[in-house]
């Protein structure tokens, strides 16, 4: 069998999921040993159009970009969304908040109406084209990539967790952010991180996207537990959560 | 056995001199709380906490271990981990935690896995000094325990009690050489915090005997309680991670980057959580919320306890009280509120 | 604690390998397959399941399809619906695969169903697990009563053992009707859900021993059924799908209130079930 050719493509992001797949050190030998790179732009020169699996970061935020995806999705056989903005439209869907009108204005001031500025509303890669595999997550977590690349290669679907960060995070032994005053999303965000980041002490920001059924008068009831107005909540979630949060009334 | 007696700083060397020659896991600081950690100096062992994070069965049934490893397309090689440690500071009823677990991993299907670690285990227990925030020991006749654990230490002020349960504890014990036998007045005051122990390790208490809660809940199946308490359940699992008595696991494999070696790991699960039913083909067997947190509480006091000879598979630690976020699964409110509806009979 | 257990070698986790000795395609979604342990005995009866194991991609429990009368190894049907399953069926005649087993300890009534009528309805791929108690009587038919055997199928193309299903159609001795629940140009037999076939058989119910397997939504409809002929609730066997993770008593995925369907199951006998909602 003839190793699967890999392209990695990058919409509207920063790049920094890539970069987590460059910072894979030596395990990026093993990577390359189970497969062909053949168009990488952060890490090489090459460009390819013939490709097996691509991986797509960032979210699509132009009209010309749902063009450009859809050209991708009709030449690769396996599609993997890479990251928050892929996956969730992640940080770009604040955007989705306000006028476009008057987004734009605000990033380009007089240059707003110029026509290489077009903007429109942020999707997630899978709002566009379908998605087979999702690595979630601001950044992606590393091992939680190349458990999923190694998946692909044996043709097994990833099992990653359906249950929320608080699982990961009890089992890591961590005391609860919650009692410490910090408005942590764990228990309605997807785990598969490892709690990374309430783990270090910093609340969960809902990188990897809501569960299935986030239960919403659960929140409420924590919100008045812990003396919080719903409108912190709201805010908090409206990071990574942007339009796509459960509505809380 | 005699009860031995050790002045509190010669407690700490007689630890010291453990940690030089085995693993030895212990209470420690963990930001405001405490958890169970690897211990370099005695310095570190916090005899008078509270309660851990983490019950201290994760010793012997780990968040995540190895089963075995496999090459692709050949055989499996079983891992069983057989290095010797102690375990200092078990509260009473994590002990009757462990207990249990032990029974459950022996018989019918002996998990070798499990009694591997347990029979290299030397496990010190300790009399509760601190009760914590949300303990109920008392109510579960969980808070002070007569057998079980290698050593019994009890802190009676001027120094600690220990007590050789096993020969494997009287082995260790032998190591604390400037331990003197302690005297009637020492055995008093042993008893003493017992006695105390035996009744207000209870921030929740429970309106009936424990070993009535079998048959209480066999009157309670559609109740509506389920229903309330479930209303606020986020489905997070926190409950089931940091109770000393669940024990559910799930199994997943993973191949190693040549493709053709790699290992099946089983890690932590709970039948709160999404998904925990569900079958190839997505049907899903327990899909209400209700559903899923009434069977954990019938676990508890029902399911499990026909299993080891009736006795309660809640020991009340608290734990699960201090971990949810909306505040729904304390065991104590729910069957107190079955007795106020169903009554005894 | 005692260290003298010699049972403390024993890892029952581990799967033991097996041989592939023939894989055959059944329609687009069902994989036949015949494995031989490739040391020490394998001694099971109708009921018992099996986890197969795939290095690298996991287990996945799998009832035994053949009887234990059939000699040469023992059978499974794989439907193609995980990853599990998926790379079983990438598997060839040689292959090897894992294999822990056999397990459960609620198994078909083979003994007590003796000198009684035996009624199978099997809905879809729940006639898998039937197989092994029907070949067991078919094997020694002159031990039971009268046999008849309901099978009911979703559409014409997921039928499989068709050239099976044909022989017990043709044989005397039983009375096998199959049905379809979607009626289809190619299929010239009877359309409707398997209850419907009960009526047909009630004769034989009297003293019927009635073993049921099928999809989750089919045993509250079969139940109902039987309960209007009054068939005791302790003749009824149901072999039960659940997610039996570990196999062994421990995980608690497969839990049915206080059961453990690999254990307790996953046949169990309906008037045992009596204080179990969950189990139908």
């Amino acid at each position: 069998m003839s190793k699967p050719r890999i392209a990695v493509f990058d919409f509207a992001c920063c790049e920094g999921c890539q970069l987590q797949i460059v910072n894979l050190e030596e395990e990026i030998l093993d990577l390359l040993a189970g497969a062909d790179v053949v168009e990488w732009r952060e890490a090489m020169s090459e460009q390819s159009d013939e490709y097996d699996i691509a991986i797509i970061e960032g979210s699509i935020t132009r009209p010309e970009d749902e063009a450009r995806i859809k050209e991708i999705r009709s030449r690769a056989k396996v599609l993997i969304a890479l990251g928050a903005c892929a996956t969730i439209g992640g940080i770009n869907k604040l955007k989705n908040n306000f006028d476009l009108d008057e987004v734009k204005t605000c990033v380009y001031g007089a240059d707003a109406g110029k026509p290489h500025l077009a903007t429109a509303m942020t999707k997630a890669v899978d709002e566009v084209v379908t998605v087979d595999f999702k690595v979630e997550g601001c950044p992606i977590d590393r091992k939680e990539f190349t458990y999923i690349v190694r998946c692909l290669l044996l043709g097994k679907t990833p099992e990653i967790p359906v249950y929320p960060v608080c699982v990961e995070c009890k089992a890591n032994g961590n005391p609860c952010l919650w009692d410490q005053g910090e408005v942590c999303l764990g228990p309605i965000i997807k785990a598969g991180c490892g709690a990374r980041c309430p783990s270090n002490s910093h609340r969960c920001f809902g990188c990897r996207g809501y569960v299935d059924n986030p239960n919403v008068n659960a929140a409420k009831d924590v919100i008045e537990k812990y003396n919080l107005d719903i409108d912190t909540l709201k805010l908090k979630m409206s990071l990574f959560g942007s339009q796509q949060e459960p509505t809380v009334s | 056995m005699t009860v031995k007696k050790l002045a509190k700083n010669d407690f700490d060397s007689f630890i010291d001199a453990i940690i030089q020659s085995k693993k030895v896991y212990g209470p420690q600081v963990k930001g405001e709380k405490y958890d169970f950690a690897q211990l370099n100096a005695a310095q570190d062992l916090c005899m008078d906490y509270d309660v851990s994070l983490l019950p201290p069965t994760k010793y012997f049934l780990p968040v995540r271990e190895t089963l075995m490893t496999f090459e692709v397309g050949g055989g499996y090689t079983s891992q069983q981990d057989e290095e010797p440690f102690v375990l200092v500071g078990v509260h009473p009823y994590d002990l009757v935690a462990i207990n249990q677990m032990d029974i459950l991993f022996s018989q019918d299907n002996y998990d070798s896995h499990y009694m591997t670690r347990r029979k290299h285990a030397t496990i010190v227990a300790c009399d509760v000094v601190t009760p914590s925030a949300n303990v109920f020991a008392s109510s579960m006749g969980t808070a002070v325990v007569k057998e079980g654990a290698d050593v019994l230490v009890t802190d009676i002020g001027d120094g600690y009690l220990l007590e050789a349960m096993t020969d494997k504890g009287a082995i260790l014990l032998a190591s604390a050489t400037r331990a003197t036998e302690a005297d009637a007045s020492d055995m008093q005051k042993r008893q003493a915090v017992r006695d105390v122990n035996q009744k207000s390790l209870n921030k929740h208490e429970l309106k009936c005997d424990s070993a009535y809660l079998p048959k209480l809940l066999s009157q309670a199946y559609d109740h509506s309680v389920w229903e309330e308490m479930a209303e606020t359940c986020f489905a997070c699992g926190s409950c089931n991670v940091v109770c000393p008595t669940c024990y559910c696991f799930d199994v997943k494999d993973d191949v190693n980057w040549d493709m053709a070696s790699g290992k099946r790991e089983r890690c932590v699960d709970g039948c709160l959580l999404d998904g925990f039913t569900k079958v190839a083909g997505d049907h899903e067997f327990r899909k209400v919320q209700a559903h899923r947190f009434r069977h954990r509480l019938f676990r508890k006091a029902k399911y499990v306890p026909a299993k080891i000879g009736g006795q309660i598979a809640c020991v009340g630690c608290g734990r699960c009280v201090s971990a949810c976020l909306p505040n729904i699964a304390n065991p104590v409110t729910i069957y107190n509120k079955l007795l106020d509806d169903l009554g005894m009979s | 604690m005692c260290d003298c257990c010699t049972e403390s070698k024993k890892d029952i986790y581990l799967p033991q390998m097996a041989t592939v000795t023939d894989t055959r395609l059944m329609n687009e979604t069902e994989m036949y397959l015949k494995l031989t342990m490739d040391d020490g005995p394998f001694d099971f009866q109708p009921g018992h399941f099996v986890e197969l194991s795939i290095a690298g991609i996991g287990e996945a429990p799998f009832t035994i399809a053949s009887s234990p009368t059939q000699k040469g190894g023992f059978e499974v049907v794989v439907r193609r619906i995980g990853n599990v399953s998926n790379a079983i069926h990438a598997l060839k005649a040689g292959s090897k695969i894992g294999v822990r087993g056999p397990l459960g300890d609620g198994l078909y009534p083979v003994q007590e169903a003796k000198g009684k009528n035996v009624l199978f309805v099997c809905g879809g791929i729940g006639l898998v697990p039937q197989r092994a108690f029907i070949n067991y009587v078919l094997d020694n038919r002159s031990e039971y009563g009268e046999v008849a055997i309901l099978m009911g199928t979703k559409n014409y193309d997921q039928r499989f053992f068709q050239e099976e299903l044909a022989g017990w159609a043709n044989r005397d001795d039983i009375t096998f009707v199959e049905t379809l629940d979607t009626g289809d140009p190619r299929w010239e037999g009877r359309v409707g859900v398997v209850t419907t076939l009960i009526e047909g058989v009630k004769d034989l119910l009297g003293n019927a021993v009635v073993p049921v397997c099928g999809p989750p939504i089919m045993y509250k409809f079969v139940l109902m059924t039987l309960e209007e002929y009054h068939v005791p609730h302790d003749r009824i066997y149901l072999n039960l799908e659940r997610k039996m993770k570990c196999g062994v008593g421990k995980c608690g995925h497969c839990q049915i209130n206080d059961l453990y369907c690999c254990m307790d199951g996953p046949v169990l006998k309906y008037s045992d079930l009596a204080a179990v909602p969950e189990a139908i």
